[in-house]
């Protein structure tokens, strides 16, 4: 009971402080508890997401039956019991209606019970699948009975079957993942497969086999064994994580993003801690010389103090874990739109005790050197008011080592790769050296400024008075202003790269092989403005007289080569999302040459720049053509794109087909198709209405997520300002009362404490904009690998309001400060 | 590598265009630097077939059928005017432009891409028969390599698919040669892991098998220009 006291005593002399360290415990372990119990949940419904985007765990796909040695292995694990199969025979066939008036190609699945094993095949009656798919039925897509005039319960003719259509397919899971189709989709039960006859030694069918792993197995242990079973040239093995969908990278860098948000958080959740709590022993340090005067043991002391703070510690951890399971139950509730309902995202119990080992680890991760260094207060400290030098025996620096290698610990744990987390480690490392540096260099700049009005120079003086951390809080202020920085421009980078490829308008019917005398009808039945690109195909010969060869010619990123055939166009403008990065407009006023645009990355690939001389072979005649701009695009979205722009003087003569891209209201596809494909037979139309909103869904709810997250951190960071602040709240507020004592006006006083604060917020938001760039920049390329865009604007915004934010910290408590009678503030100093 | 695969989408579509995006050299195989001049031009007009996709150049059938020419020698040279992914119609469109090549003998080989793509066998013997017509006009000797599509297209569409070919060919009394992937097709050691183009081999095969109706269309050549 007296301990409890005793603590309550303690803590509540000094309560600001308490309060604040409080505050970055609660703050700390809300954040880290949701990121990592909400990124466990989010993850998992990203995995369910990613499964159906193949329907199966493992997929093993050929263009042939499947060979016997993999036959056998598969058999071999469902005997095990390890996995469950289930197989589709894919293939294109042209399909009639049963008296031939109409044939349409599609897209036929013939698909065995089981699938999907992931995802729902949606259909219009709103009844299961797999009671709608019975032998003699099939499903289709509504396009398909639009195209061909029939209804539901008509019979359509497919190889030398008859089935009957017993059902419309609203939405595929795996759909996406094949991109384009020629054809509508039409579902065939496995068990009308021979009823077919389509299939046999010269058709071309894509074999595949859905694997789900059953319990707890790996998929990529299970897949490597199907796959040393499997022919290397023919079969692929592939799991949802690895098949060619860009489903796993996808995924790798959304965790890779909260984990990111994790270790940012502890990372700003260790400085504040440490802010506070060496805030609080400041102001104590008065107190344990005393004590230790009066024959208090440094045991005494620190077990006593150290009792205090874990008190909080653990309070600010259990409210903080509170909190957090508040948060997880509303969060799934306020993001429902963008996330589907799943078991999946309420806080696990491993992520509380997780949320409660960080909190109270974290602080007596942190606490532990503060509290140590009471062992040096010596009782002269009553009198000397001395700073307390750190003690250099072997167990502090042990204790050093310690809390080093356990952040180290923390972050790779957090990380949950050690390459990653090991090249994060020393890159914070070094990070935190090039501050250290920088706020060095910086201070002594600002030391050497002697002239100048008065105000400034009183304030310039404040911030290097002998006692003061001017030195640790700009560190600290720095350090946490570039991590929240780099946080804000990594999730704006996310998000542009996320949603803005997605803009609503994005077109999602294509044409292609549209023939030049056919523009003009074509034109009439679309009936919508739409720009026709004409296309002609080319081979390049020669850059700079330079032969271009497969064997000399590197191979860059993206597998794209300069041997290939290109898609060449001509034209006088340039597209709405197109701009001229180096030349004067398209083409130059010189007509004496011929000419050609090359877009930006065409031109990274073929190594030219304005002036040089590419030579095109046009099916078998050659072009020469000297570049005479450089292009670039301002977005990533899906807009039809070349790389090659002629004057249309060069190239018209040229054979050539045209190429459109529009945006149809998805019921009208199917009808628009339809007149088309009547009237214009060669013209193929390609669909990607589905995989365009599948797509934009899944990014609209990843940025959703990644923002949120964003936005828990700032908190967290702004509390961190507040407590280095408020940590020099002693000192500025002798400082005051000095002022005052010598006759100093309030408004004056006012003024140095602004621009002292100012100057601090300065000094430590600009290195902060500059670090948090090029952290941005390197996470952005090196970890996510996507094109980095700098957001100065955004950037600059965020400076001046951290810059503001400090200064209005820094200043408040001075306010309170001003309030105080000098004699009020000099008698309780006596009296401590 | 940039961003995941929907941000692909129009490389996609212009690689559909493409029909694959071949990486052979466009070399020249043509007996260009020969001292003596060639007794004529063969033009090889067709599709992904033609061109090549897949194999480098010198691996492309005309390539080869250059050199069986050569290796009997018979002086004649081989363009190669193939363009992947191409269509009857577009075929049909770029005929001004590969009569430029001005060719005594054209090999044409099109159709397979309307067929992968359904199109009616009616609107593709159209165009077939518009080039044959153009062609014969202006006393082209044509050899029409016919086409099968894969039998998974139905029993029908196959059918009249492959009709179309001997129609051209009787109507126009052209030499015929009944199926350009005999021996080939559906082989996967002459085939790429695609199922749809020849790998090296393959092409060899294909050439192999067309020229006895080149030096057939080189017969006919001669004892029309004689």
């Amino acid at each position: 009971m007296r301990t409890v006291k005793r603590l309550y005593r303690e803590v509540s002399h000094s309560w600001q402080q308490a309060a604040v360290f409080f505050l970055c415990v609660v703050l700390s372990v809300v954040t880290l508890a949701s990121v990592n119990g909400f990124a466990s949940g989010v993850a998992a419904v990203l995995a369910q997401d990613a499964r159906a985007l193949h329907a199966g765990d493992i997929i093993v796909q050929s263009r042939q039956p499947f060979s016997d040695a993999l036959e056998r292995a598969v058999e071999q694990v469902q005997a095990e019991g390890r996995m469950q199969t289930a197989r589709y025979w894919e293939f294109y066939s042209v399909v009639q209606t049963p008296g031939d008036e109409g044939a349409l190609l599609a897209d036929i699945k013939v698909v065995e019970d089981g699938y999907p094993f992931y995802g729902r095949c949606i259909l219009e009656s709103g009844r299961p699948f797999s009671e709608e798919l019975r032998s003699g039925s099939i499903i289709v897509e509504r396009a398909l009975l639009e195209r061909l005039g029939i209804a539901v319960g008509d019979r359509l003719k497919i190889g030398r079957a008859e089935l009957a259509v017993a059902d419309v397919l609203v939405q595929e899971p795996d759909r996406p993942v094949s991109v384009f189709s020629f054809g509508p989709r039409i579902f065939v039960s496995r068990s009308d497969l021979e009823r077919l006859e389509l299939i046999e030694q010269r058709s071309r069918v894509r074999y595949v086999l859905l694997g789900k792993v059953i319990g707890a197995d790996d998929p990529e242990a299970l897949a490597a064994r199907l796959q040393q079973a499997a022919d290397p040239v023919q079969e692929r093995v592939e799991t949802y994580r690895t098949a060619r969908s860009g489903v796993k990278r996808f995924m790798d860098n959304f965790v890779f993003f909260l984990n990111l948000v994790g270790v940012f958080t502890l990372i700003l959740a260790g400085i504040g801690i440490h802010c506070a709590l060496s805030a609080y022993l400041r102001e104590k340090t008065g107190t344990i010389a005393v004590m230790k005067t009066l024959g208090a043991t440094a045991g005494f002391i620190i077990t006593r103090h150290g009792l205090a703070l874990l008190s909080i510690a653990i309070g600010g951890t259990l409210v903080g874990l509170i909190l957090a399971a508040v948060l997880q139950s509303v969060l799934p509730v306020w993001l429902s739109n963008f996330l589907p309902p799943s078991p999946g995202l309420t806080l696990p119990w491993g992520a509380l005790a997780e949320g409660f080992a960080l909190g109270v680890g974290a602080v007596a991760l942190f606490a532990f050197l503060p509290l140590y260094r009471i062992q040096s207060i010596k009782p002269a400290f009553i009198f000397r008011n001395e700073t307390v030098p750190p003690p250099r025996n072997v167990v502090y620096r042990s204790a050093l080592a310690a809390v080093a290698a356990l952040l180290i610990g923390l972050i790779l744990w957090q990380l949950k790769e050690v390459k990653t987390g090991l090249v994060f480690v020393l890159g914070a490392a070094g990070f935190l050296v090039a501050v250290a540096v920088l706020v060095s260099a910086l201070m002594a700049l600002l030391r050497r400024i002697r002239r100048g009005p008065l105000i400034m120079r009183q304030a310039l003086r404040g911030l290097f008075r002998p006692r003061s951390a001017t030195r640790s809080i700009l560190v600290t202020l720095t350090a946490a202003l570039t991590v929240l920085l780099t946080l804000v421009l990594v999730e704006e980078n996310l998000d542009r790269s996320f949603i803005q490829s997605y803009p609503p308008n994005s077109p999602n019917l294509f044409f292609i092989d549209i023939q030049p005398d056919q523009v003009e009808a074509f034109a009439q039945v679309l009936d919508r403005p739409a720009r026709y690109h004409p296309i002609v195909r080319a081979r390049i010969v020669s850059v700079n007289g330079e032969a271009v060869d497969r064997n000399r010619t590197r191979q860059p990123k993206r597998g794209d080569s300069l041997t290939r055939t290109f898609n060449l166009t001509f034209r006088t403008d340039l597209l709405e999302d197109e701009t001229i990065v180096d030349g004067r407009g398209l083409f130059g006023a010189d007509g004496s040459e011929n000419q050609v645009s090359v877009l930006d990355t065409a031109a990274e690939l073929a190594g030219v720049e304005i002036g040089d001389r590419m030579v095109f072979r046009i099916q078998g005649v050659p072009l020469e053509a000297r570049v005479s701009s450089i292009r670039t695009r301002t977005s990533e979205s899906i807009r039809p794109f070349f790389y090659f722009v002629f004057p249309p003087t060069l190239l018209a003569e040229a054979p050539h087909t045209f190429f459109t891209a529009v945006r149809v209201e998805a019921d009208r596809i199917g009808a628009l198709q339809g007149r088309l494909a009547s009237e214009f037979p060669n013209v193929t139309a390609v669909d990607m209405s589905s995989v365009i909103r599948r797509f934009g869904e899944v990014a609209q709810r990843l940025s959703t997520v990644v923002r949120f997250f964003t936005l828990l951190s700032i908190p967290a960071g702004m509390l961190i300002v507040a407590s280095s602040v408020f940590a020099t709240r002693l000192a500025r507020t002798r400082e005051a009362v000095y002022y005052q004592v010598l006759g100093a006006r309030n408004a004056f006083v006012r003024k140095v404490f602004l621009v002292e604060s100012l100057t601090l917020g300065l000094a430590a938001s600009l290195p902060a904009l500059i670090f948090a760039e090029t952290a941005a920049w390197l996470i952005i390329t090196r970890g996510f690998e996507i094109p980095f865009v700098p957001l100065i604007g955004t950037a600059l915004g965020l400076a001046a309001a951290a810059t503001i934010l400090v200064t209005l910290v820094a200043l408040i408590p001075s306010w309170s400060i001003l309030r105080v009678k000098p004699v009020v503030f000099l008698r309780q100093q006596t009296q401590e | 590598m940039k961003w995941p695969i929907w941000t692909r989408i129009p490389v996609l579509v212009l690689a559909l265009m493409t029909a694959g995006c071949g990486s052979q050299t466009e070399g020249s195989p043509e007996a260009e630097n020969r001292s003596q001049p060639p007794e004529g031009v063969i033009v090889a007009m067709g599709d992904s077939l033609t061109e090549g996709l897949g194999v480098p150049e010198a691996d492309s059938y005309p390539a080869v059928l250059q050199q069986m020419l050569e290796e009997r020698g018979i002086h004649w040279r081989v363009m190669n005017a193939g363009i992947s992914g191409e269509t009857s119609s577009g075929a049909r469109s770029r005929l001004d432009w590969v009569m430029k090549l001005k060719p005594d003998i054209v090999i044409l080989e099109t159709g397979a891409n309307d067929a992968l793509r359904g199109l009616p066998p009616e609107n593709i013997f159209e165009n077939i028969d518009a080039i044959v017509t153009e062609l014969k006009a202006r006393s082209v000797t044509v050899v029409l390599a016919g086409m099968k599509i894969h039998p998974n297209f139905g029993p029908e569409y196959s059918r009249n698919f492959a009709d179309i070919y001997e129609r051209v060919a009787r109507e126009h009394d052209i030499i015929r040669m009944p199926f350009f992937l005999e021996g080939v097709a559906g082989r996967s050691e002459l085939n790429r892991a695609d199922g749809l183009h020849p790998n090296a081999a393959g092409y060899r095969e294909v050439a192999r098998q067309v020229l006895p109706y080149v030096l057939d269309a080189i017969e006919r050549h001669r004892s029309q220009g004689a």
